[in-house]
């Protein structure tokens, strides 16, 4: 067994590895992110995580659902640490697993991987708890500076990959020629919902309430199975063009084009202002174009915004993290952009439950559709499930939610999972 | 998908339930050692202790300068000093914040006459320093009231404390301040800190409270105190002193206390305090605003009420300047937390009698929940 692997089955039993390994460990850290571009080209399967923050406990709980590094491909937007007890272990079991399965895993920044929100938040504290000295910290806060501001998943399938083994939990099953664009999977209960492309709402609306309001194709897109040659898309032109964009915050007005993060010298602390700044930090918001962030960096961004970005981008959807959302996930824009949350009882206190985003492999080479043929009639059922009528935008993925709750309290075998959380009293 | 090599731990936990882990915390925010939740004078001591908890948060709040408050150094404990995250500070500024503004209003109503406080389960609140040490001098008597526990600790503080014994002599002379001879209490025209247990209040046990004056306008305050009571404990209190000690006096009563406990943020603030043994009695039977608001006109306190979440209060009640200046204290990165949080507090007021109606009748409350 190698070093690396000792440190990662040490860091899995939550429990923190010499100074000098951590040292090591940074260094061949930064020496591969390094090499990554400002945004990284990911291609499906991949499963997309978001925030951590230092609940260690938790994030085993996300391995055990999502399944383990390296079989799962993983992309983790950022927020390793502060507020969670294990902010160091958390994230050094991360970079480990970067090291160790560079093509397994990747690793994007968040707004705390900063040596500023670090001292206010937890993550500096920790480590002058758990080393008596700072340096672990500035090791890491090194490692921050070269982590990637986002990530392109590209060649993931409109179809989703259903599992056969996961019985619908209601007698209305959706058949299995039926176009399937979102598969919600409730770790604890085993409820699966299924929304077809049509967005006829197949299970449990209460799942949904909170949750997606998708986006159509209004082609007759019976594409076969993921893996077959059976592919109903004659569009094979497209291809390899529609893409997920990832990235901890959102949009900067400063950034009109991917191309322009790739230029930026991402090198450094994170910014107070600025194109870098703006994609950690802004927010998605029911407004028009821009809007002053109340976080006092970054910016609100409306759905017009989206619209343009994903289409001079030629982009299917948006993938971020950021924002505490109850539900674990939250879809907004018509399925253009998305909020994924991996930190169940956020700060073991607001009872809110997690998710990560899972999508799949474009096996049969189909790629993304053109969403729409013109005259295409309007979808039935209630207006917040109406069609896109622009007929230019890529269909989104096939995303399968797995959505999870927190692991329990006294865990065997781990150091205690918090201390208790504060209240006014 | 699921990797089976990773253990469930759910499935470890033979037979223990979510959220029972006792005495886990760290730090200020534990429960003193080898306490057991099922003892009643453990579950007192639990109680007695959330004051030191209040009392490091309001430190926090005011070493970064959210709030002036030169007392808060002298009652907190611990060595270290404490540290909360900016979340807790910022609600910690909104409910001093809040409270302040209500309190200013009633010593501004008719400031000719003699004005009363009574704290109940007051701990170590800097609130009487404050006030105590204003110009010109507040017609002001204040009362405090708590376990004697907590009063005897006050009371060695102020007694070693020189600014503290300054502050309170600001407008009296030194030797007005009369110490009791057990330490658990301080009788004087303007300060009193009377020891007792709140729940052996009731309108058939009366408590003797030195120069209490039983026709002044009394504003009764309950920052996070009868929400530890019963239900009925925590009316046969009101009822004591709004138709028995103060039959005569107009009153008013300014709550501050969590509501919602049935949501998913609610259920797992029940939980974690349970889980520090600690029980919100009246939680459930108030459970919101509007409960709380129909619980003072219930208590013939309805001439003047109101109520607001803490969210509220920060966006309504605190002008741009000052929310500006707060702002710059910290960044505040958990606006999702914050909103949160602060929609699980509130202060809830009402009154009987022209000083109050005139000193709230103007207060913004939260939407619906006006007279």
């Amino acid at each position: 067994m190698s070093d690396l692997d000792r440190a990662i089955t040490q860091l899995r039993a939550c429990r923190p590895i010499p100074e000098a390994q951590v040292r090591e460990v940074c260094y061949k850290a930064r020496e591969l992110l390094i090499m990554e571009g400002n945004v990284v080209i990911v291609n499906a399967p991949v499963t997309i995580c978001g925030d951590i923050h230092g609940q260690f406990h938790d994030l085993m709980e996300l391995f055990r659902v999502g399944g383990d590094v390296p079989e799962t491909n993983y992309l983790f937007m950022g927020d390793f640490v502060d507020r969670g007890f294990y902010s160091l272990e958390s994230f050094l079991l991360l970079l480990c697993l970067k090291v160790r399965y560079p093509d397994r895993i990747t690793l994007i920044r968040g707004n705390h991987e900063s040596r500023q929100i670090t001292t206010v938040y937890g993550f500096y504290d920790e480590c002058m708890r758990k080393y008596g000295s700072a340096n672990v910290w500035r090791y890491c806060c090194d490692v921050f500076d070269y982590l990637a501001l986002g990530a392109l998943v590209v060649g993931a399938t409109t179809q989703l990959d259903l599992d056969p083994t996961t019985a619908l939990s209601d007698s209305t099953s959706i058949r299995s020629d039926e176009d399937v664009e979102i598969e919600i999977v409730n770790e604890k209960t085993q409820h699966v919902s299924r929304i077809r492309r049509d967005n006829y709402i197949h299970t449990d609306s209460q799942v949904l309430q909170s949750s997606p309001v998708t986006r159509s194709s209004s082609t007759p897109d019976r594409n076969g199975a993921p893996g077959t040659s059976a592919s109903g898309s004659a569009h094979g032109s497209s291809t390899e063009s529609g893409a997920v964009f990832c990235v901890h915050g959102g949009l900067s007005p400063l950034v009109e084009t991917i191309d322009k993060i790739r230029l930026l010298d991402r090198k450094q602390e994170v910014p107070h202002e600025g194109a870098m700044c703006d994609l950690l930090w802004s927010d998605p918001d029911e407004i028009d174009g821009w809007g002053l962030s109340p976080r006092g960096a970054g910016f609100l961004f409306g759905q017009d915004i989206v619209k343009m970005f994903n289409q001079r981008n030629d982009l299917s959807l948006i993938a971020r993290a950021h924002q505490l959302v109850m539900e674990g996930f939250k879809e907004m824009f018509e399925a253009r952009i998305v909020t994924v949350w991996s930190a169940p009882n956020y700060c073991y206190r607001c009872g809110n439950v997690a998710s990560i985003l899972e999508l799949f492999e474009d096996g049969g080479a189909n790629g993304y559709s053109r969403g729409a043929v013109a005259g295409a009639t309007p979808a039935q059922g209630p207006d917040e499930y109406k069609r896109r009528p622009e007929s230019w935008e890529r269909i989104g993925p096939g995303r399968r939610y797995r959505v999870f709750e927190a692991a329990p309290q006294d865990s065997r075998g781990m150091p205690a999972k918090k201390p208790a959380a504060d209240y006014f009293l | 998908m699921t990797a089976p090599s990773i253990p469930n731990l759910s499935s470890l936990l033979r037979g223990r339930g979510r959220g029972r882990g006792r005495g886990r915390g760290r730090g200020s925010s534990s429960g003193p050692p080898g306490f057991r939740d099922d003892d009643p004078i453990a579950r007192d001591r639990i109680v007695q202790h959330t004051d030191q908890d209040a009392a490091g948060s309001r430190l926090s709040a005011v070493n970064l300068q959210y709030l002036d408050d030169p007392y808060a150094q002298f009652f907190y404990k611990d060595a270290a000093p404490p540290r909360r995250f900016p979340i807790i500070n910022r609600g910690t500024y909104v409910r001093t914040a809040a409270l302040d503004q209500l309190i200013a209003r009633f010593l501004a109503s008719d400031p000719s006459t003699l004005h009363q406080i009574i704290s109940l389960g007051a701990g170590t609140d800097t609130r009487p320093f404050r006030l105590l040490t204003q110009t010109p001098r507040p017609n002001l008597i204040y009362h405090e009231l708590d376990f004697a526990t907590n009063t005897t600790c006050k009371i060695s503080t102020i007694k070693e404390t020189p600014s503290l014994l300054r502050a309170l002599t600001t407008h009296m002379d030194a030797d007005a301040l009369v110490f009791g001879s057990n330490g658990a209490s301080i009788e004087s025209p303007m300060y009193n800190v009377h020891p007792i247990d709140l729940r052996t209040i009731t309108p058939t046990t009366l408590p003797n409270l030195p120069n209490l004056d039983p026709s002044a306008p009394t504003l009764v305050l309950s920052e996070c105190c009868l929400c530890y009571l019963s239900p009925t404990d925590g009316s046969a209190i009101l009822t004591a002193f709004t138709s028995h000690l103060l039959a005569s006096a107009p009153v008013g009563l300014i709550l501050y206390e969590p509501v919602h406990p049935n949501d998913a943020f609610g259920r797992t603030m029940v939980s974690n305090l349970a889980s520090r043994g600690i029980h919100m009695q009246t939680l459930q039977q108030y459970e919101d605003i509007s409960a709380q608001t129909a619980r003072l006109r219930a208590a013939g306190l309805g001439e003047v009420v109101g109520g607001a979440d803490i969210e509220f209060a920060w966006e309504r009640w605190v002008d741009n300047a000052e929310k500006d200046r707060v702002g710059r204290c910290e960044m505040l990165d958990e606006i999702e937390e914050w909103v949160l949080l602060a929609r699980h507090y509130c202060v809830v007021w009402g009154g009987r009698g022209d000083v109050f109606k005139s000193a709230w009748g103007s207060v913004e409350a939260q939407q619906g929940f006006e007279v």
